[in-house]
């Protein structure tokens, strides 16, 4: 019978938030950036001419049909030298994780704009507004609320996805778990305990996401 | 004074050509009712009217603004369009209200957002609708709360809002169940006592009979009559007219 000893783990707790904080960081920026880059993709590949939105959708598609770890070893070791430029392993990992997540978002904007009737953008012309101000005033709330679980289901996804980072030698809480197992020899007590902090970061957010869909969903 | 003119109003959908010149010149304080099979192009011809369709050739003029369209003719840009239907309002049959604002809001979205109303003085010309088409009790409602009657007179409410010159419906009461019709075409018919200039598409022919200057009928992307109800409906020229009118008779 195993005995365990989260004891041992002691003195590696400053490592292990110091990973927690890299990790949410890395969640943080991403999801940031991720959203900007779907939001504006989603857009013009529901409104933009085919010279736009066909080059946009290859984007999409290679970034959702490659694995991200394959994504974020390609842009450290291969992108500095096509480009010749020298690239940090935060920036390459920064710069994967962003597009990979505005892939999704791009897809879930898409999908919640185009789920908005069409009705919707006439009754808006009807009444002499123009597209920006329709999209903003009376599209977008809408296709806001039909995308959230999506959303927040993706922005779950991509904090978990940050985990890879790791294989770039980047700080986060599972290369600190890695490093510390190196030096205590306690695999067992450090995933543990790594699995336990990402539950615990997690879980709320799901909790929140309900709440946010019930009173969202209040006025259907 | 003519309210609208739309000369020679050309429209195909790809292949189908479903207008096939429809001429029209409503008189300010006019209330015309277009009837006609479904399929013979007088909803895609009200549509034209605000330009919601773009005529591929033809002409629009409505107050101060004039459209043509055909080729080698520069199209109205998005700017352009938005000016014209300030002023031309619009129901559609599926009501189309805005389901994430109030009632209120719907109503006040066209006054604070296209002309810059400030939104106390937007409330208050808002509530004032809301109780001409009574329901000054629902302004604090969503749209999802209402039936169809209310919500296809909230949707009046949101056109008149922006004092349009004219106002087009387009089958107002198609969706609606029977015992909910006569509240809306009752608002319908106190606007037009009030004088305002409409275009109406609707299946409703006593009403149509009862409140319209002129009725048109359309077949197949023409209008082949218009004149006095009386003429139209009670006096039926075509054999197409005749039949359409008999048929109809014989399922209401």
């Amino acid at each position: 019978m195993y005995v365990w000893e989260f004891a041992a783990l002691k003195p590696y707790w400053g490592l292990i938030w110091q990973g927690l904080l890299v990790t949410v960081f890395y969640t943080v920026i991403t999801v940031a950036a991720g959203l900007l880059v779907g939001l504006i993709v989603g857009i013009l590949r529901t409104t933009a001419p085919r010279w736009v939105s066909v080059p946009l959708r290859l984007y999409i598609e290679i970034f959702r049909c490659t694995p991200l770890l394959v994504q974020l070893v390609w842009m450290y070791y291969a992108l500095p030298v096509l480009i010749g430029v020298d690239m940090s392993p935060a920036m390459a990992c920064f710069i994967a994780l962003s597009l990979y997540a505005g892939s999704f978002y791009a897809e879930i904007f898409r999908g919640g704009i185009e789920a908005v009737d069409i009705g919707q953008w006439e009754a808006g012309r009807a009444i002499g507004m123009r597209r920006g101000k329709i999209f903003r005033r009376i599209v977008l709330p809408q296709a806001t609320q039909v995308m959230i679980p999506s959303f927040i289901n993706q922005t779950i996804m991509q904090l978990k996805n940050t985990s890879l980072v790791s294989v770039v030698a980047v700080g986060d809480l599972l290369y600190q778990g890695s490093v510390i197992t190196a030096t205590s020899y306690k695999p067992l007590e450090v995933y543990t305990t790594i699995a336990v902090l990402y539950f615990v970061v997690l879980f709320p957010l799901t909790l929140v996401a309900d709440r946010v869909e019930l009173r969202m969903g209040a006025h259907r | 004074m003519s309210a609208l003119i739309a000369t020679n109003i050309h429209k195909a959908f790809g292949d189908h050509e479903v207008l096939k010149g429809v001429s029209l010149a409503v008189e300010r304080g006019e209330v015309v009712t277009l009837i006609g099979a479904s399929g013979s192009g007088k909803s895609t011809f009200l549509r034209c009217l605000n330009l919601l369709e773009m005529p591929q050739q033809g002409e629009l003029a409505i107050g101060a603004h004039q459209f043509a369209f055909g080729k080698g003719v520069r199209a109205a840009g998005d700017a352009q369009l938005a000016l014209l239907r300030r002023s031309v309002g619009m129901v559609f049959q599926h009501f189309n209200l805005f389901p994430h604002m109030s009632v209120l809001a719907n109503v006040t979205e066209g006054p604070v957002q296209v002309k810059g109303m400030a939104q106390n003085e937007a409330n208050e010309l808002g509530r004032d609708l809301l109780a001409k088409v009574g329901l000054a009790d629902k302004a604090d409602a969503f749209p999802s709360r209402l039936s169809g009657g209310q919500k296809q007179r909230v949707a009046i409410a949101r056109a008149l809002a922006m004092k349009p010159e004219v106002m087009l419906f387009d089958e107002p009461t198609s969706a609606l169940d029977p015992e909910l019709v006569g509240e809306v075409l009752s608002v319908i018919r106190s606007l037009a006592s009030e004088g305002m200039t409409m275009v109406l598409v609707t299946h409703e022919m006593a009403f149509a009979a009862d409140v319209s200057t002129r009725v048109g009928f359309m077949n197949d992307g023409i209008m082949t009559e218009i004149g006095t109800p009386e003429e139209t409906i009670r006096q039926p020229r075509s054999e197409r007219l005749k039949s359409f009118l008999s048929r109809f008779h014989e399922t209401h």
